[in-house]
């Protein structure tokens, strides 16, 4: 009894100081993302002095005179010393001027600013789709009895993780756009409605190879250690309705574990766009960045790797957040 | 008979039949690896015949653009699709699971902060997304694909094994080893090292499928292995332009891939059933 007054009388100090709790653990989120983002930043630079040799030289290749070459050098800036450089460069991202593409000789951001919104649609779709049918296979086979659901559920799982997601890509290819003809096997439009069009089937393909697989186990095994709960044996005792069992009782409260892996989810999703978007002709974000790299164009590479890395720090930060905001006993 | 009734109910426990025919499928590609190029009439370079011809009792898998032995291609990727990503799993899985001890267990908490986000930063650029930009600088090769995994899937490991060091470093067993008086290299070497690693050696295993999977991807992107090479990924490709009139060119290296990549992920998951980490 003394012991229950004591924990009520914790709770109540907790409910005084919550908002300075609050604002303390969103400031050491916020200081350990700018922090990775940092690293980002410092990893997307060096990435340039990876190349054996001359940055320059391997960019315009052998036939090019020492004259163009030493043109190039202080284009990019190789000519100055490697701090000064780096200084350069991360004034440069803080500004939001990316450099300038050696290839089409126009403002990287500019073809960030026109790529990446095709990405973002397509990680959309891909994610709506997921969840759409992540949310009720995971409480059909968490909630199931069924030795046969689980075997079935883990094998066609483990199974659907191996997939390559490019040969998953051919064989739909060859079902829905060359045989039945429902989906484009080339080009895009970038308003809405129409492109769905196109992006319906990469989604697809992304979701068949990986997400839902990932994303359903994470979800039910979450949900079957909801189940051990004491308020859901509670919870069934008071008799409540199956739905509001379903949703409050059962996903809700798992749902909070979830996140954080759900934006690693989201972050893999993101990676596996540069293959998808490759193989259906979609001018993504993933598709500037492999032109880039078979053009050579380093600045273009740099900065485009940068903002895949700066994305998934950002996702990972809003999904810490939302974690902690769905569960305060989350740490960090 | 006895023997064969053991074998029985070790089949019978949980996750063990996942193992066996997980196992059974990744042994028979590697034998077929071994086997095809020591054995097989044709070479993965030679003109056999015909170009895309069907499959048939000549040539088992048919024939591609070039007239070369599809059949013969196909398993003499074995070796170059799974060695490098044995490779490319195992100096990222001894490096990460050393540093990450190494920063599970030091007290200096300025530098294991810095590391620690550092780990973070390069876990924060998606495997393939920072694959392709390097290669960009490294040029296309299998080598720039164990370079690359080298220098930054280490980081995974590092997380892994930093996370379990700090729980391992804490338990009763280890405190009791110190007052035992063990010294602190056996402690290093037989309590803290076998109990951190058995984690990563798990993770190990589910990475070998996706390196897999991103050997054959950048290869099939035309940025790790190239024509004329015998690699899956590359052969997928090369028979994307004939998918409609001669599928075999494609579908058999990609039924290859697919193969390998579940029957290791067959085994991966029997094994965390096993140890009871699902239902």
């Amino acid at each position: 009894m003394t012991q229950l007054i004591r924990e009520s009388g914790n709770a109540e100090q907790k409910v005084v100081d919550n908002r300075k709790v609050f604002a303390v653990e969103i400031g050491l989120r916020l200081i350990r993302a700018a922090a990775v983002a940092f690293w980002v930043t410092v990893i997307a630079f060096l990435m340039m002095r990876l190349a054996p040799g001359d940055p320059a030289r391997n960019s315009l290749g052998i036939e090019a005179t020492q004259q163009e070459v030493e043109i190039l050098q202080k284009q990019l800036g190789l000519d100055r010393p490697l701090l000064e450089q780096f200084v350069n460069f991360f004034s440069g991202l803080l500004r939001g001027d990316f450099g300038t593409s050696l290839t089409y000789n126009r403002e990287v951001s500019d073809i960030i600013f026109t790529a990446l919104p095709t990405s973002l649609w397509l990680v959309l779709l891909n994610s709506i789709i997921v969840w759409v049918i992540v949310i009720p296979l995971a409480l059909f086979v968490a909630t199931s009895k069924s030795v046969i659901v689980a075997y079935v559920f883990r094998s066609s799982t483990a199974i659907s993780i191996a997939l390559p997601n490019f040969f998953v890509a051919l064989l739909l290819i060859l079902v829905f756009s060359i045989k039945y003809n429902w989906a484009p096997l080339l080009g895009y439009t970038p308003d809405f409605p129409g492109n769905l069009r196109y992006l319906w089937l990469p989604a697809v393909v992304m979701a068949i190879s990986g997400s839902i697989a990932i994303m359903s186990r994470i979800l039910a095994s979450s949900i079957s250690d909801t189940l051990r709960e004491e308020y859901v044996e509670t919870g069934i005792f008071r008799g409540i309705s199956r739905p509001r069992f379903l949703f409050y009782y059962l996903l809700k409260p798992s749902l909070a574990p979830t996140v954080a892996l759900a934006a690693y989810g989201l972050g893999t999703a993101i990676g596996t766009t540069a293959i998808i978007e490759s193989i259906f002709a979609i001018p993504g974000i993933g598709t500037e960045l492999l032109t880039a790299v078979f053009s050579r164009d380093y600045p273009t590479v740099q900065a485009l790797a940068f903002i895949f890395g700066l994305m998934v720090v950002f996702i990972s930060f809003v999904g810490d957040l939302l974690a902690y905001w769905l569960d305060r006993r989350v740490k960090l | 008979m006895t023997l064969f009734k053991k074998f029985r109910r070790w089949v019978d426990e949980p996750g063990n039949s996942l193992v066996l025919s997980g196992s059974i499928m990744f042994v028979t590609v590697v034998l077929m690896g071994i086997l095809v190029p020591l054995f097989y009439r044709f070479g993965p370079y030679d003109f056999v015949g015909d170009p895309l011809q069907p499959p048939s009792l000549t040539y088992l898998f048919g024939t591609d653009q070039l007239g070369r032995d599809i059949f013969s291609r196909t398993f003499h990727a074995v070796y170059r699709d799974l060695g490098v990503a044995f490779i490319g799993v195992s100096i990222p899985f001894l490096m990460g699971t050393l540093i990450g001890i190494i920063l599970g267990t030091s007290t200096n908490k300025w530098v294991t902060n810095l590391i620690g986000s550092l780990i973070d930063g390069i876990n924060a650029f998606p495997l393939l997304i920072i694959a392709v930009a390097s290669i960009a600088f490294l040029g296309p090769g299998l080598s720039s694909v164990i370079i690359i995994l080298t220098l930054v899937n280490w980081a995974r490991y590092a997380k892994i094994a930093r996370t379990k060091a700090v729980v391992v470093s804490k338990a009763n067993y280890i405190e009791a080893a110190y007052t035992l008086g063990y010294p602190k290299r056996r402690i290093f070497r037989k309590h803290i090292g076998p109990n951190v690693s058995s984690e990563t050696i798990a993770f190990a295993l589910g990475d070998f499928v996706l390196v897999v999977l991103l050997v054959a991807g950048l290869s099939f992107l035309g940025l790790a292995s190239t024509p004329p090479t015998a690699e899956w990924g590359a052969m997928i490709n090369e028979g994307r332009s004939y998918l409609i009139s001669s599928k075999w060119v494609s579908t058999f290296p990609g039924v290859a891939l697919c193969w390998s990549a579940i029957s290791v992920s067959l085994v991966v998951d029997g094994l965390n059933r096993r140890e009871g980490k699902i239902q």
